[in-house]
């Protein structure tokens, strides 16, 4: 980011002259000096149009500047967090709303006929095998579905004996699961 | 026994197509004839391990798992979660015996532990 390479600069200056101020470093960029204290507080961004002055202020090239600006438009690590989260269980919820497969599995685990057999799954819902895993694994992500030592699935949401009512257990599930 | 790596699992948005990619690549047989469809890779050589494709969720880019073999998979899930890992699939058996579990490292990594039947 632009702000540690002003700060590395400013330092730099500082081990010269250990009187060299912010106030000057901030007129040698031609910049407010609080908006520079900000962003070296890391309170503000550094705005694109400021950066290619200052790095040319700096001896940076065009093509550096230019790394500079698209480095910062790049989201900080917290918020790439929050946002993989975030995209990670809208996706969760949107497969529960939008795909029966969850429900046709839970339903299928149910009966006396059933066979813990993806392709067997698949045969009986019409879904082909990779969409039955990808459910499956969803299931077992949400702690909706178990398969115990003995091999045998363990059906977490048997409370709910329609779709509808499952939909709703299983979007508070993902709700809570967020929250952890 | 220590805990060897015994499994690579690729998980892919076109699980079709990477077997295909694959195949043609180095000569890997993919089979999915078995009770969950999962198209165990055998790479053709005693050396190194073998793997498996399994589809990846919507939300998830193409990656790689590593499967780590332990005496206890729920033993080996508690001690990781003491270490600060996450459970993303608690210990499950696979219906031909084989037990399992996915987990993430706190690094974001998430990985295997297994005892293979």
């Amino acid at each position: 980011m632009f702000r540690e390479k002003l700060e590395q600069e400013f330092a730099a200056r500082r081990a010269k002259n250990p009187r060299h101020s912010l106030r000057a470093f901030a007129a040698f960029l031609g910049a407010d000096h609080s908006s520079l204290a900000q962003i070296l507080r890391g309170r503000r961004r550094a705005p694109a149009a400021q950066i290619r002055a200052w790095a040319r202020k700096l001896g940076l090239t065009q093509e550096e500047a230019a790394v500079y600006i698209a480095a910062e438009h790049v989201p900080d690590e917290a918020t790439a967090h929050r946002q993989h989260q975030l995209r990670h269980w809208t996706a969760e919820a949107l497969g529960i709303v939008s795909e029966p497969a969850h429900w046709d599995i839970l339903r299928l685990s149910r009966t006396v006929e059933f066979e813990p057999d993806s392709r067997w799954i698949a045969q009986k819902t019409g879904l082909t095998v990779d969409q039955v895993n990808v459910a499956l694994s969803r299931l077992l992500r949400l702690r909706l579905l178990a398969i115990g030592d003995d091999g045998k699935w363990q059906d977490l949401a048997e409370q709910a004996i329609t779709e509808r009512q499952f939909r709703k257990l299983a979007l508070a599930r993902v709700r809570q699961m967020a929250k952890e | 026994m220590g805990n060897p790596v015994v499994q690579f699992q690729i998980l892919s948005k076109n699980p079709d197509q990477t077997a295909q990619f694959y195949s043609s690549l180095f000569g890997w047989e993919v089979d999915s004839n078995n009770p969950m469809g999962y198209r165990r890779i055998q790479t053709g050589s005693s050396e190194g391990i073998q793997g498996g494709i399994w589809p990846a969720p919507p939300q998830a880019p193409t990656f790689a798992q590593l499967f780590m073999a332990v005496e206890d998979v729920a033993a080996a899930v508690k001690k990781a979660e003491g270490l600060g890992a996450k459970t993303i699939i608690p210990p499950t058996t696979l219906p031909e015996g084989d037990r399992m579990a996915v987990m993430i490292d706190p690094q974001g990594m998430t990985f295997a532990v297994c005892r293979k039947m």
